[in-house]
Order: C-alpha cells, then sequence, then structure tokens
C-alpha cells in the first residue's frame, strides 16, 4: 500500500476550471472518502489520480513517487467504476483475470489469483458466467473482484454504488468497509452519498465547486463543521438554519425575528463577544430538537410549537414547525407526535447549535 | 391493407425483383443455340455448365481470383487503417473537425475525376496491371466509408470499458486489440461486407487500371460485347460466377448487412 | 507490490499515439486525395494531347473550350435527366415497398434477403443483364409485350432514340429501388408507435398520419439516402456502358462517359483535366448546398 500527497493541483475542462487548487495528504492504508455535489470536481480529481486525466497545474505523488507523467497501467493502481465496466463477451473469470493477463502474469498463477479473488466476495460459483446473465449486485462484485485481484498498492472507486438499489446499496456499503479492514489498502472512494460517506470513511475530505471545503474524520465534520455548507451538507435530514441576531446587551442570547429570545450557554461567551448585536445564522440539528419532559438540562431551552407536517419513519417522527418564523424540522419519537396541528413543547439542545456568520459562512462557534 | 392481399403484393415484389437474376442465371445454363432460339424458352431444356466450361478452358475464369484478391486484400487493409483511425478520431478528436471534414469529403469525390492522373501517376510507378496498383487505389477508395461507419460504432463502446482496461495494465494497443475490436464486431462486419460488395463490383478504375494480367471480373464480362453480337453465353456465365460469391457472403451475413444499411444513415 | 525501480514515464510513443493512429489513413487518402487535384489543376493549365506533349502554360484555353463544348453540356443534361427521373421513382418505390412490408408479415426475413440481391450484383452485370432482357429478339420483355400486341414487337431498346432511356432507367430502378426500401424499412420501423397509436385514437386519416408524422420522423434517413443515391447517379457509369455505351451516337452519354472518352479514347489529356475539375467543383457545390439544407432542416 502507498500513500497519496497532492498539491496544488488544477485542472480545467476548456473554460471550465474543475478543479481549483488541492492539496491533499493521505496516508497509506485509510479509506478516504471525496464526497460532493455533482459537479464538485471529485470524479475529475480521482480520474486525475488514476491517470486518466492529466493535471494542469500541480503535483501528484504516490508513494512518494511523481506520477504526472506516468501511464495509469505503470501507477500500481486499481479501479472501480460506476457502470461497472465489465466485459460483456468475457465470462466472469476471465473479466478478474484481464489485468492479470494483460501484465502477463504466468498461466499458473492466474487461477488461485481469481479464486482467492472470488471468494472473498462471494462470487466463486459464478465464475463461469457472462455479464448479461448477472444481477447489479453480483456485477458490482465481480467489478471489486477484478480491482483487488492485482494485489495493486492504491484503490480508486468512482460512485461505484450509485447504480444499485437502496437495499442492496446498504449491503455493499458494509462489504466494501469489510474488504477494507482485510486487505487494509489505501482506497479513495468517490460518492455524492453523504451517508456513503459517513458511515464508511475514516476520513472525508467535502469538495465544493473544485476545491475542498473541509477534511477530516467523519465524526469531526459532523460535530465542528468549519463552514455552513459542511454543517448543511452532513447529517440526514439536514442542519435547520435560522437567520437571528446575537442579543447587544443582558444574557447571551439569540433574537429571533418574532422577538422571541433563544438563551446560549455561557461556555460561547468567549467566541460571540466581538459579535454583540450583530446578525448571525443559528444552525440546529434535528436529533437536538426533541420533546420537552420534566425539568430541562442545562442549556436547553424551551419552544412551544404547532406541528405543520408529519412525517414518520418507523422508529422516529420527523415534525416540522416554524422558529421565529424559519421552517424547522425536529426528530422526534415514533408516537410523540401523530397529527399535524397538535402543539407540543419541545427542547433545544443549545449546547450543539452551531453559530455562523452569515456573511462569510464560516463557522464561528 | 388486408394481410393476405399484402402477402401477395409482397410475394408478387419480390417476384419481379428477382426475374431478371433468375433469367441471366438460366441464361448461363443454356447452350449457345437454345440461347438464339425463337421464341426465347423461359427455362433451359436441360442443364448444362458448358458455357462455364468453356470459362474454365480458356483460362478466363482466373477474372474471378483476381477479383478476390483485390477485393479482399483491399478491404482487410482498408478496415484495419481504417478501424484505428476511427477510433483516434472517436476517442482523441484527433485533427477535430477539419480532419473528419476532410476526411468524408473524399468519399464524395467523383471516381472519374480521379481516374485520369492516378492512371498517369501509375504508368510512371509502373503500377498499372499490377496487384498493389489496383489494392492501393480501392483502398483508398474504401477508407472515408471505413471510417466514418467505425467512428459511429466506436462510439458507442462505454469509455469504461478502455479505461478500465488501461488502469488494468493494457497498452493503447491492447485496449484497441483486447476491448474495441471485440466490442464492436457487429459493426466491423456489416462494414467489412459492405466494403468488399463495393470493391467486388468495381468496374471504372478497374477498366482503367487493368490491362491483361489483373482483370477483374467485371471488366472480363465487357471483353465479351461485341460490336455487332455479344457472347451473351459467355457474358452470362462469368457474371454468374461473379456474383454468385457475393450471394453467398451476403446469405450467410444477412442479418449484418441489414443492420449495416440501416445504421449506416441512422449514422449519417 | 513495491517498485522496483521509478516508474516508467510516459514517452514520445505514447504521447502521440493517436498521431500514429490516423498517420497511414491520411498518408493513402493524400496519394488518392491531393495529388489527383494537384495534377488536374496543373495539367488543366497546359497544352497536353495525344499529339502534342506540350507542357506549357497555355492560360484559360482549355476553360474557355470547356464552356462551348456542346457535347460537354449535354452530357450533363444526360446526367441530370438521369438522376431527376430514377431518383424519385426510386424513392417513392421503394417507400412504397417499405410501407407495405413494415407491418407484421409472416416471412418478411425471407423477403428482405431475397430482395437485397439486385442492390449487391455489379452494376456492370445489372448492365449486362438488362441488355439480355431487352435483346430484340430474345429477350423476354419483347416477348411479353408481344402477346399483349399478339404480334411481334422487336424494339430495339439499346438503339432506338425514344427507348434508350426507358432503358437505362429500368435497370438503374430495378437496381437500387431495394436499397432505398431497406434503408427506409429501418427509418420506418423506428417510428414512435406511441405516437401512430395517439393518431389512430384522435381519428387522422392514413394519409394524415403518413405526412404529419411518418414523413418528418424518417426524413433525416431519407435525405441521407437521396444524397447518397444522388451522388451515385451523378456519377453514373457502368450501366449505362453495359447497356449503351453511351450511345446511339452520343445520346446517353453521361459526364462520366463524357469524361471517360476524352481522357482515355481521344487522350486530349489537358482538357480532360479541366473537365474533371469542373466536375469536382460542380458537386462540391450541389453536395455543400446540399448539406447546409439537410443541417437547416434538422
Amino acid at each position: 500500500m502507498a500513500d497519496l500527497k497532492i498539491t496544488g493541483l488544477h485542472k480545467y475542462y476548456g473554460s471550465v476550471h474543475a478543479v481549483k487548487g488541492v492539496d491533499l495528504e493521505i496516508p497509506a492504508g485509510e479509506f478516504t472518502v471525496l464526497v460532493g455535489q455533482s459537479g464538485c470536481g471529485k470524479s475529475t480529481l480521482l480520474r486525475t489520480i488514476a491517470g486518466l486525466e492529466d493535471a494542469d497545474q500541480g503535483n501528484i505523488e504516490i508513494g512518494g513517487e511523481l506520477m504526472n507523467h506516468v501511464l495509469p497501467r505503470d501507477r500500481d493502481i486499481a479501479m472501480v467504476f460506476q457502470n461497472y465496466a465489465l466485459y460483456p463477451y468475457m465470462t466472469v473469470f476471465e473479466n478478474i483475470a484481464f489485468g492479470l493477463r494483460a501484465r502477463k502474469t504466468p498461466a499458473a498463477e492466474i487461477a488461485p489469483k481469481v479464486r482467492r479473488a472470488a471468494q472473498m466476495l462471494a462470487i466463486e460459483p459464478l465464475l463461469e458466467r457472462y455479464p448479461r446473465q448477472l444481477s447489479g449486485g453480483q456485477l458490482q462484485r465481480v467489478a471489486i473482484g477484478r480491482a483487488i485481484v492485482r494485489n495493486a498498492r492504491l484503490y480508486l472507486f468512482d460512485e461505484p454504488l450509485s447504480n444499485l438499489d437502496a437495499q442492496l446499496r446498504d449491503e455493499m456499503r458494509g462489504e466494501i468497509k469489510r474488504l477494507h479492514q482485510e486487505l487494509g489498502k489505501t482506497m479513495i472512494y468517490v460518492t455524492h452519498d453523504q451517508i456513503e460517506a459517513m458511515t464508511m470513511a475514516d476520513r472525508i475530505v467535502l469538495l465544493r465547486d473544485g476545491k475542498i471545503e473541509q477534511a477530516g474524520a467523519p465524526l469531526d465534520l459532523y460535530e465542528r463543521p468549519a463552514t455552513r455548507y459542511v454543517a448543511g451538507f452532513l447529517g440526514s435530514p439536514a442542519m435547520n438554519f435560522v437567520p437571528t441576531r446575537l442579543q447587544d446587551g443582558g444574557a447571551l442570547a439569540v433574537q429571533l425575528a418574532d422577538g422571541g429570545l433563544l438563551a446560549l450557554p455561557a461556555s460561547r461567551q468567549g467566541k460571540l463577544e466581538g459579535r454583540r448585536g450583530q446578525e448571525i445564522t443559528l444552525g440546529v440539528r434535528p436529533e437536538h430538537i426533541t420533546r420537552a419532559s420534566g425539568e430541562l438540562r442545562q442549556g436547553l431551552v424551551r419552544h412551544t410549537a404547532l406541528i405543520e407536517l408529519v412525517q414518520p419513519t418507523g422508529s422516529r417522527t420527523y415534525a416540522t414547525f416554524r422558529l421565529g418564523g424559519a421552517e424547522m424540522v425536529a426528530e422526534l419519537q415514533a408516537h410523540d407526535v401523530s397529527q399535524p396541528g397538535e402543539t407540543i413543547e419541545l427542547a433545544i439542545d443549545m449546547n450543539r447549535v452551531v453559530l455562523i456568520d452569515p456573511a462569510t459562512e464560516l463557522v464561528v462557534s | 391493407m388486408r394481410l393476405s392481399l399484402r402477402l401477395g403484393a409482397a410475394v408478387a415484389i419480390t417476384l419481379f425483383f428477382l426475374f431478371p437474376i433468375y433469367w441471366l442465371f438460366m441464361i448461363s445454363f443454356k447452350t449457345p443455340d437454345e440461347i438464339f432460339s425463337y421464341p426465347p424458352k423461359w427455362y433451359p431444356s436441360h442443364l448444362q455448365l458448358g458455357n462455364y466450361a468453356v470459362l474454365f478452358k480458356d483460362g478466363d475464369a482466373i477474372a474471378v481470383w483476381h477479383s478476390l484478391v483485390v477485393a479482399g486484400g483491399s478491404t482487410l487493409i482498408a478496415m484495419f487503417l481504417g478501424t484505428i483511425c476511427a477510433y483516434s478520431l472517436a476517442r482523441f478528436k484527433t485533427g477535430g473537425e477539419h480532419l473528419a471534414n476532410w476526411i468524408i469529403s473524399q468519399r464524395m469525390v467523383p471516381p472519374i475525376a480521379v481516374v485520369f492522373p492516378i492512371f498517369l501517376l501509375y504508368v510512371w510507378l509502373g503500377w498499372v496491371d499490377t496487384y498493389v496498383g489496383v489494392i492501393l487505389l480501392y483502398t483508398a477508395f474504401n477508407l472515408p466509408y471505413v471510417i466514418w461507419m467505425m467512428r459511429g460504432y466506436i462510439l458507442d463502446i462505454p469509455l469504461a470499458l478502455e479505461e478500465s482496461a488501461l488502469v488494468d495494465g493494457c497498452t493503447r494497443w491492447q485496449v484497441i486489440w483486447r476491448v474495441v475490436f471485440p466490442m464492436c464486431r457487429a459493426g466491423l462486419f456489416a462494414t467489412a461486407i459492405f466494403t468488399f460488395v463495393f470493391a467486388w463490383n468495381e468496374f471504372l478504375f478497374a477498366l482503367v487500371l487493368t490491362r491483361t494480367e489483373v482483370v477483374t471480373y467485371t471488366v472480363q464480362v465487357t471483353f465479351y460485347f461485341g460490336g455487332q453480337s455479344n457472347f451473351w453465353a459467355k457474358i452470362s456465365a462469368m457474371s454468374v460466377l461473379g456474383t454468385l460469391p457475393i450471394f453467398i457472403v451476403v446469405a450467410f451475413m444477412q442479418r449484418y448487412l441489414v443492420r449495416g444499411i440501416s445504421l449506416g444513415a441512422v449514422k449519417g | 507490490m513495491a517498485q522496483a525501480s521509478a516508474p516508467r514515464q510516459a514517452d514520445f510513443a505514447d504521447r502521440n499515439f493517436k498521431y500514429f493512429l490516423v498517420g497511414p489513413s491520411i498518408f493513402v487518402l493524400l496519394i488518392i486525395g491531393i495529388f489527383p487535384l494537384v495534377y488536374l489543376l496543373v495539367v488543366s493549365f497546359q497544352g497536353m494531347t495525344m499529339t502534342e506533349t506540350d507542357t506549357g502554360f497555355v492560360g484559360l484555353r482549355n476553360y474557355a473550350h470547356l464552356f462551348h463544348d456542346k457535347r460537354l453540356w449535354e452530357a450533363l443534361l444526360h446526367t441530370v435527366i438521369f438522376t431527376a427521373i430514377a431518383l424519385p421513382l426510386e424513392l417513392v418505390l421503394g417507400l412504397a415497398m417499405a410501407q407495405l412490408f413494415v407491418d407484421r408479415l409472416p416471412g418478411r426475413a425471407v423477403f428482405v434477403a431475397l430482395l437485397v440481391l439486385p442492390v449487391v450484383v455489379s452494376p456492370i452485370v445489372s448492365g449486362s443483364t438488362w441488355s439480355l432482357l431487352f435483346d430484340n429478339r430474345f429477350g423476354p420483355i419483347n416477348q411479353i409485350i408481344g402477346w399483349f400486341a399478339g404480334r411481334e414487337v422487336p424494339l430495339l431498346w439499346t438503339i432506338n432514340p425514344s427507348l434508350v432511356y426507358p432503358a437505362i432507367l429500368a435497370a438503374e430502378v430495378w437496381q437500387w429501388t431495394p436499397f432505398m426500401f431497406l434503408l427506409l424499412l429501418a427509418a420506418l420501423a423506428n417510428v414512435d408507435k406511441s405516437q401512430l397509436e395517439a393518431a389512430a385514437i384522435d381519428g387522422a386519416s392514413w394519409w394524415r398520419t403518413f405526412f404529419r408524422i411518418v414523413l418528418p420522423a424518417i426524413w433525416p434517413v431519407m435525405a441521407v439516402a437521396i444524397l447518397i443515391r444522388g451522388l451515385d447517379l451523378f456519377r453514373l457509369f457502368d450501366i449505362v456502358w453495359a447497356l449503351t455505351k453511351g450511345g446511339p451516337g452520343t445520346m446517353t452519354e453521361t459526364i462520366s462517359i463524357f469524361t471517360y472518352v476524352k481522357g482515355f479514347q481521344q487522350f486530349e489529356t489537358s482538357y480532360t483535366a479541366a473537365v474533371a475539375l469542373l466536375i469536382i467543383v460542380l458537386l462540391s457545390v450541389v453536395v455543400f448546398a446540399a448539406l447546409k439544407r439537410v443541417a437547416l432542416a434538422r
């Protein structure tokens, strides 16, 4: 396995500046997820690492060696594609063996390697079949098998699960994570699905518009987002945002548009002193808005809400209400609310809210 | 329209179109006396291969072999060069619009305009009446068609298949051999058949560029045209000899041919 | 897997791979594409004929001669006549046949396979065959006409000035209508069925459906077919050569036959070059205009 280092990478497609100066260091053996919306440059970045595209500026080093002018086949990498990229005129065995044959691996070694890879992915019984006879999930396993059989030092995944239905996706997520644990190779995984990112990554790299918005461990990004974009991207349902103003004098609190006040815990005072009286965006995750019961802990504030919409998922129910005029979603127990029009006492955990400067979109606290 | 009516019309139309071919074959089996009997009979009194025997005895039948060498050779070369060129155009957009347009425009060149300078060039090179000369010319004339068609077929191949091969360890050549060629096999066949048939049936260039050594069957047939009378027996036998191989090829490759014609138009 | 040495950098061959692929094709095409044009251009301004090998510059003499050459313009006229009659005929007949075959028909594959045969026959063979059929004494056509007329009708199809055009057109249309048929059959088969069904429910007559829905849908294919066939008809040589050799006299001489005669029978080298260039220019103009129209129509 090898580490990856990217410095100052720029990539243009004609006049479109797809990757705008990316610096990234990935230690060997880590599972890194490049995540972001369509068009953020994550696939471009991956393909440049693979050598399928040339970088216009910047360096790519794998295992300490400069790779900019090295052909894909000489970079010792393996790649899994979104549409499987299996050869329809070859059997599953031949598909997996393809890379080995291309590199002139002795015939005697090919069969055992293919079988071992097939075993790891539970597709041994399918070796003599043709791709057209397989289901989506099976095809994806074959594609992964073709990648791992070569024992490369770096693995690239380009949205491999996008074409699978939800249930299969859940299953495959775990499989790929288990594969990483078994093989211990450096893996870079591209997806637009933040759930995949959260569950699979050792480290998430969130890309936006060709630049890295924030990089770090999943829970780091989740609990300590650096910008509004990161805060709103991770988490499902997404974080609630409401425009407020920091109260000028008196206790530390935010003022809502309708005049309501939400007190902030004293521990936040330091960061916010200089911003008294200024506008500030309040971000609250749905799971931090619960039903108030009995006496509230430190930092929780009470709010009476009229429920507008109810969306049960079975284990939880998401209820839509208004706070200071803004639409919010609360995550409640399954039976807390049953009908729109009901009133409920909510508790908002102000220990966990994020405060965002509306001008710079940076999280200040 | 009612099915039975349509079926009847279909049969009638097919018979009408096949009639001339039937007549040609039929004449070739008649003795020269029978051919010139009046009124003409619509079937030979007995099938005899005398006309064919004459062609073989006189050595004229070698013309079919010449046609095979020339058409086969030029098809193979054009298919190979044209397909790899098409690959470059399709995947790398080599030469951009200008190159692609120039190649297409070559197909529109009227042979009659070009045959004269080519003839003089060949005289100078000593290539008149040689395999090399004719094969090269046919190859050049078929290249635009091959490139045009194969480019369309190659564009239909998912790019990920080639990229995967590149990452797995294939050189660019290996990608072409192991991925591109197998994936567009149907297109290769259809285009090859067309190219072969065109070269096989070609007349004008063969007329100008052959003398005695590499006379193809189309030119050979015209040798039997007389000022006053035509040697119908030889004309028909030679025509059948030259047409039968094509019919056989077409029969075997039938599905590719039809697909090739229709796809050619759609992709155009 | 550790690299034993530094990874192989992409070399000259790798970077220029795409040029190596197009190189041979371009080279071959240049021989056929550029050289003749250059040659024609140069020679057409010289004074070479069978007798004079004068390579001196004679200005526009050959081109001036072009405009006064009655035979040349007649040849062009003949070519246009052939095209103007054969092309619509082939189109309409091919379309009619395609319409007949497109709906469910038992054994359609067999019919189509048989109807392909005229297309793959050499035009020389086609001309020769029809020459046979049209033979004034031993051809079946005169025989059939005779049955209807009740007496012998030894029509001289390949010599009688009133009959040569129909004869040539018969051979040409016979050979190429199936080509149109195949193309249009595929195009008709691809017409969106749901549109046809919607029209049927709306109560549209067959003609209305055909002109408003079917025709626009198959137009792209038709345009390509017309372009290809039109070009080929302009270059008409083989069929006419087999039937009449351009005769009687020069009545059926197409522009290609005219050029051939001038170059290879009368050996008027430079003049032929001028004629050849004229043909290229004419063709380019027509094709360019046609492509423009097609592009606009889209």
